[in-house]
C-alpha cells in the first residue's frame, strides 16, 4: 500500500489482492486454481445427481459387505479353476462372467462347486459352503460381471408361494418331466450324464436352475415360462415331494424300468418257484 | 382202494363186462383208462388206517388255509366300499386304497390256491399212470380204404369222359384266380403315397386356409425369438384349432435356440447336405440361430425332447436313441435310423411361422414310407 493516507486494515481489503499487474507466473497459477476449482464443482454435481448403476455394490452397506466376504470365499476355494477374475481357466473352469448370483448359488449351495472331480457330470454332494456363504460368493461374482438373480430369501421366503400345482403340473409334464421322470425321480441322459432326482431340492433351487440352465439342462428364461409358471411348477413338485407314494414305496420314482425290473427279479421267480413246487413230485 | 385189494379183473388184458353192476367201481375206471391207452400202475391212498392224528391236522390246515383265504376276499371288499379313497394331497388314508384292495383280493385267490394244492399233494391217493406213445402212421388197412375212397369219388363224378365240362370249368377257375390276384397286384401299380395321410401334418397350410402355420405353445400364445433363451427349447404345436390336442399328434415340434457357434456348425452341415442331392431334399430350415425339428422318434415315434444344451444332443426316452442337434438331427447312437425332420422356420409379424409342412414322414416308418 503505496498511498499516503493510511487506513486500518478491512478484513475484505486483506482478500483483495495487492494492486498491480500480476506477474506470469501468478497468472498461470491462478489459472490452474480456477481449473481445478471448477472441475471439482461439475464432477461433484454429478456424483449427486447421476443415477446408480444397476450392480452398484457400493450403494448398500450390506452388499459391499457380502460382495467383500464372498470375494474371501471365492479366492480361497474358487479361484484356482475359475482365475482370479472369474475370467476362467482354460481346461480347467470356464469363465463366470455373466452367469449371475442365481446360478453360484445354486451350483455352491447343492454341494456341485467345487468339483470333486473332472467326470461326465458335476453330481450334489455334501455342501462345502452354507447358503449364505453360497449368496455371498454369488453377490462377488454378480459384481463382476453381472446376470441372472434370485429374490431376497427374507423378502420371498417360499418361491413357491402363490403357484398353482394343478397349472404347474401341466408345465411339468411338457418341460420336465421328460428328464426328471413323472414322479421327480430323476432319469438317465447320454455318455455317463443324468438328470438328478428332485425330492431333496429346495424352493431357490429350483427357481435357479430354472432360470440358468445348469450344466446340460435347458435354459428357461422368464420370457419362456413367467416367474409366475415358475412358482406354479414349484408348487407342484412341493406337492410331489410331501405327497407319499400310493401304495406304499415308488422305487424310486424312476418309472417302467425298475417296475418291470422287480416283477421279474421277484414276481416270475416267486411264480417259478410256486410252479416248480406244484408239479413236485407228491 | 390199493392195488391189492382190486386184482386186475378179465385177465391182464384186463377185459371186464361194464355193465355187470357187481364189479366194482374202481375196476370201471382202470377199464376207461385202458381204453385210452393209459395203464394205471400204482394207486394207493395216502392215509390207509383213517382218523389218523397226522390226517386230521392237514385236513385242519386246509380248512385254516380256506378261511384265511375267505376271509381276505370279504375284507377285500368291505375294504372296497368303506375305505376312504378320495385324492387329499400329503399323507392320508386314501394312499392304502389300492393297497388294500390288492391285497385282499390277491390274497384270497392265492391262499384258495394253495389250499388246492395242499389238498392233491397229502390228501389225494397216490398215483402212477403209464400211457404209451402213440403210433405215428395210421393202420395200413384204414390208408387203403381211404384212398379208395377218395378215388371212387373221382370216378362217380365222370369228369374224364365228360371232356365239355372239362373245358367249361377252365372259365370260373381263371376268372376267380384273376380276380383273388388283382387287388396284390394293382396295389403296386398304383402309387400309395398319393395324398397319403401319414405324409401330412398339422403344420400344412391347407389346415389354415392356405396360411403358413404359427407355432403356439400349448395354450395357443404365439411365440417370438426372444421367448427361448440362448441354450433353451420349447415345445411348440400347430396354431390351428385343436393343434396341442391328439388329432395332431403327429405335429409337435421342439424349437431350439442354439449358440452362436453350435448354430454356425449346423448351417455349415446343412449347407454341406444339400450339395449331396438326397432325397427329400435338404432345406435350409434355420431362423437366425433357432432350428425346430419334429419330437416324434423315428425309431418307435416317443417324444424325443430330452435335449442337452452343452453336448447339442436331443435323446429319446424310451428306447435312448440320441440325435446330434448341430447336424440335422442325425441319430448318433441308439436304434434310430433316420434324422429327426426339421421344420423349415420364418419369422411373420414378429411371431414364428412354419414356412411349409415337413419334407418328409415324421416318426417311424412304415410299408411304403418314400
Amino acid at each position: 500500500m503505496t498511498a499516503p493516507r493510511q487506513r486500518r486494515p478491512r478484513l475484505l481489503s486483506l482478500l483483495r489482492r495487492p494492486a498491480g499487474p500480476r506477474s506470469r507466473v501468478r497468472r498461470r497459477l491462478g489459472a490452474a486454481v480456477r481449473l481445478g476449482a471448477a472441475l471439482l464443482i461439475v464432477g461433484g454435481v454429478y456424483t449427486l445427481f447421476a443415477p446408480g448403476t444397476g450392480a452398484s455394490a457400493t450403494d448398500d452397506p450390506a452388499q459391499a459387505q457380502a460382495v467383500a466376504e464372498g470375494r474371501e470365499l471365492y479366492e480361497n476355494a474358487c479361484i484356482t479353476c475359475h482365475g482370479r477374475n472369474a475370467q476362467g481357466v482354460p481346461d480347467r473352469g470356464p469363465s463366470l462372467i455373466g452367469v449371475g448370483e442365481a446360478s453360484v448359488e445354486f451350483q455352491v449351495a447343492t454341494g456341485r462347486m467345487p468339483l470333486a472331480r473332472h467326470e461326465a457330470q458335476g453330481v450334489r454332494k455334501e455342501p462345502q459352503f452354507t447358503r449364505d456363504q453360497a449368496r455371498q460368493i454369488g453377490a462377488y461374482i454378480q459384481s463382476l460381471g453381472g446376470g441372472p438373480t434370485l429374490p431376497d430369501p427374507e423378502a420371498v421366503p417360499n418361491l413357491g408361494a402363490g403357484g398353482d400345482p394343478a397349472r404347474g403340473g401341466e408345465l411339468y409334464r411338457v418341460n420336465c418331466s421328460s428328464c426328471h421322470s413323472f414322479g421327480g425321480g430323476g432319469g438317465a441322459l447320454s455318455s455317463g450324464k443324468s438328470a438328478p432326482g428332485l425330492e431333496h431340492s429346495t424352493d431357490r433351487d429350483i427357481y435357479a436352475a430354472m432360470l440358468t440352465g445348469p450344466q446340460n439342462m435347458p435354459v428357461f428364461g422368464d420370457n419362456q415360462l413367467s416367474p409366475q409358471e415358475k412358482a406354479d411348477i414349484i408348487a407342484y413338485i412341493q406337492n410331489l415331494q410331501e405327497d407319499p407314494n400310493p401304495g406304499g414305496w415308488g422305487l424310486g420314482r424312476l418309472g417302467p424300468a425298475p417296475e418291470g425290473l422287480a416283477v421279474f427279479v421277484i414276481g416270475i421267480v416267486a411264480l417259478v418257484i410256486t410252479t416248480l413246487w406244484i408239479a413236485g413230485k407228491s | 382202494m390199493s392195488v391189492d385189494q382190486h386184482p386186475r379183473a378179465g385177465g391182464a388184458e384186463g377185459a371186464i363186462d361194464v355193465d355187470d353192476p357187481s364189479v366194482p367201481q374202481f375196476d370201471l375206471v382202470r377199464a376207461g383208462a385202458r381204453r385210452d391207452g393209459v395203464e394205471i400202475v400204482h394207486y394207493a391212498p395216502r392215509f390207509p388206517v383213517r382218523g389218523t392224528k397226522v390226517e386230521k391236522r392237514i385236513e385242519r390246515t386246509i380248512a385254516l388255509l380256506l378261511t384265511l383265504s375267505g376271509l381276505f376276499a370279504f375284507g377285500g371288499v368291505a375294504a372296497y366300499i368303506f375305505w376312504p379313497f378320495q385324492y387329499e394331497p400329503g399323507p392320508s388314508a386314501s394312499k392304502l386304497f389300492t393297497p388294500l384292495f390288492g391285497l385282499g383280493l390277491g390274497g384270497a385267490l392265492f391262499l384258495l390256491g394253495l389250499a388246492m394244492v395242499v389238498y392233491a399233494k397229502k390228501l389225494l391217493p397216490e398215483e402212477i399212470a403209464v400211457q404209451d406213445r402213440h403210433d405215428g402212421p395210421s393202420p395200413s388197412d384204414e390208408q387203403r380204404m381211404t384212398s379208395a375212397t377218395l378215388l371212387n369219388m373221382v370216378d362217380e363224378t365222370g369228369i374224364r369222359r365228360r371232356p365239355l365240362l372239362k373245358a367249361a370249368i377252365l372259365l370260373p377257375a381263371g376268372g376267380i384266380g384273376v380276380a383273388a390276384v388283382a387287388p396284390l397286384i394293382g396295389s403296386l401299380l398304383k402309387n400309395p403315397n398319393d395324398g397319403h395321410i401319414l405324409l401330412r401334418t398339422g403344420w400344412d397350410p391347407a389346415n389354415n386356409n392356405g396360411q403358413k402355420v404359427r407355432l403356439t405353445r400349448a395354450d395357443g400364445t404365439p411365440i417370438r425369438p426372444e421367448d427361448v433363451s440362448v441354450g433353451g427349447q420349447m415345445t411348440v404345436f400347430p396354431g390351428i384349432p385343436g393343434g396341442a390336442t391328439n388329432q395332431y399328434a403327429d405335429s409337435p415340434v421342439l424349437l431350439i435356440h442354439l449358440r452362436e457357434e453350435d448354430a454356425a456348425t449346423l448351417r455349415a452341415n446343412i449347407e454341406k447336405a444339400q450339395q449331396t442331392n438326397s432325397h427329400p431334399p435338404v432345406v435350409q430350415g434355420m431362423w437366425g440361430n433357432f432350428v425346430a425339428y419334429s419330437k416324434i422318434c423315428t425309431h418307435a415315434g416317443c417324444p424325443a425332447s430330452l435335449y442337452e444344451q452343452q453336448t447339442n444332443r436331443l435323446l429319446c426316452p424310451c428306447h435312448q436313441s440320441q440325435f446330434s442337434i448341430t447336424n440335422q438331427a442325425i441319430p448318433i447312437f441308439g436304434p434310430a435310423t433316420r434324422k429327426l425332420p426339421m421344420l423349415p422356420l420364418e419369422l411373420e409379424d414378429g411371431y414364428f411361422v412354419a414356412a411349409s409342412d415337413f419334407l418328409e414322414p415324421v416318426g417311424p416308418a412304415y410299408w411304403e414310407r418314400p
